[in-house]
């Protein structure tokens, strides 16, 4: 008997600022449209524990995608993408988000992103509220700078591995260490796209002025940080929250900049905790 | 009390040479440090993932490839079993603490996976301050 994974994996093609691309993405689960966004550099596997957890697929249709140009979805087919340095941008990633959203017949989505995918869900937030039932950013803040660096692709190292361990000590030394070496080993692939993300992260991404045109009781967001992120320290998240009105903001022990992909067995409790809010909020 | 410095020093080399996760892509991990503690300073030359030597005593002018400063209550908190968040490795301490990286920071790009994973021994062997 084939031990096959009640997680599935389709393609879908979608045209997005004039680039066509072809999206690979994991499903399971029904109910409730739950859009989940992996880390900068990374690709949906970081959710494989989600994914794969029956308490949340009872009730939530959970969807994680690979952005363009990591994991399963290449970059455009439609350009010569190879002459040109990859940097995204909000308003790039936002349209991509909004599209994918659309061509799936997602109704009144909640989104979930990490790191550089908490940072676009402020910016759904901002700009798309009324396409998102609520956003979930984990590991964001209004502004993220100082990790657009150019260690990320140096010719003279090892991408790979610089990228890799990079991220290393973003995630808690209590997460377990198959998890952890799990996340590195996404990392040591995705080395390539990894600068041109965090040209979003790091330097196109800037809501200090925007955080009191956020109105969470239109589109509820919950944020969520944990307290060995560096990056994204917690006070970071809890100034940002408390910018935004309505937002909420939830500290999460023993756990990094990864959550989902580091110790899932720690996120699920903070992520129910969110849904339940969200619940509350929305009905 | 900190231990001292010669004991210390062998059991980080003992440490390294054994360790599984360092010694499987050992290969081509040479190049040497200075673990500056401010109240200790030790330079550690690494050839194909072992432990070459360690300078105990380093004079001014003995070269490295790049150094790790910060004070010796950083070191204490990286030296824990389970250490305080922004304690719990090098990109952390740089960014949220006292850590500065010197140096020529391209070859510890080039090394970092081992070199990250033989910092953490520090949790195992403490620090000699």
């Amino acid at each position: 008997m084939a031990r096959h994974s009640p997680v599935t994996g389709r393609y879908v093609t979608i045209e997005v600022d004039g680039n066509e691309y072809k999206v690979f993405y994991l499903h399971n689960g029904n109910g409730q449209p739950l859009i989940c966004q992996h880390t900068a550099g990374a690709h949906n596997h970081q959710w494989r524990g989600l994914l794969e957890d029956e308490e949340f697929t009872r009730d939530y249709n959970i969807i994680a995608y690979d952005l363009p140009r990591h994991g399963k979805s290449d970059p455009p087919h439609n350009r010569e993408w190879w002459k040109e340095e990859y940097r995204l941008t909000a308003e790039h990633y936002v349209n991509f988000i909004v599209k994918l959203c659309d061509a799936l017949e997602l109704k009144d989505p909640i989104f979930m992103g990490s790191s550089f995918g908490g940072n676009v869900a402020l910016q759904l937030a901002l700009r798309r509220p009324d396409r998102f039932k609520a956003v979930i950013p984990v590991e964001a803040a209004d502004y993220a700078p100082g990790f657009f660096l150019d260690w990320w692709r140096h010719p003279h190292a090892n991408a790979a591995q610089v990228c890799a361990s990079g991220v290393w000590d973003l995630m808690a030394p209590q997460s377990p260490d198959m998890d952890r070496w799990l996340t590195w080993h996404y990392y040591s692939q995705g080395s390539e796209a990894f600068k041109g993300d965090l040209y979003f992260y790091s330097v196109d991404h800037d809501l200090r002025e925007e955080l009191q045109n956020i109105d969470a009781r239109r589109c509820p967001v919950v944020m969520m940080t944990g307290i060995y992120d560096y990056l994204t320290p917690p006070e970071a998240t809890e100034n940002t929250a408390r910018q935004i009105r309505g937002g909420v903001y939830i500290e999460m022990e023993d756990i990094g900049h990864f959550p989902m992909s580091e110790n899932h067995e720690v996120f699920r409790v903070y992520l129910r905790e969110a849904l339940r809010i969200i619940r509350e909020r929305t009905g | 009390m900190a231990v001292d410095v010669k004991t210390w020093a062998s059991k980080f080399k003992n440490l390294t040479d054994n360790d599984e996760t360092i010694q499987c892509m050992g290969k081509y991990y040479t190049c040497s440090f200075l673990y500056d503690m401010t109240d200790c300073k030790v330079i550690v030359e690494m050839h194909d993932g072992k432990v070459k030597n360690i300078n105990t005593d380093p004079a001014p002018l003995d070269p490295y490839d790049f150094a790790l400063r910060a004070s010796a209550q950083t070191w204490r908190e990286f030296a824990k079993p389970m250490p305080k968040p922004m304690f719990h490795g090098i990109w952390a301490a740089s960014f949220c603490e006292d850590l500065k990286l010197e140096g020529n920071l391209l070859v510890l790009m080039q090394n970092l996976r081992n070199f990250t994973v033989q910092f953490e021994l520090l949790r195992k062997c403490g620090v000699p301050v």
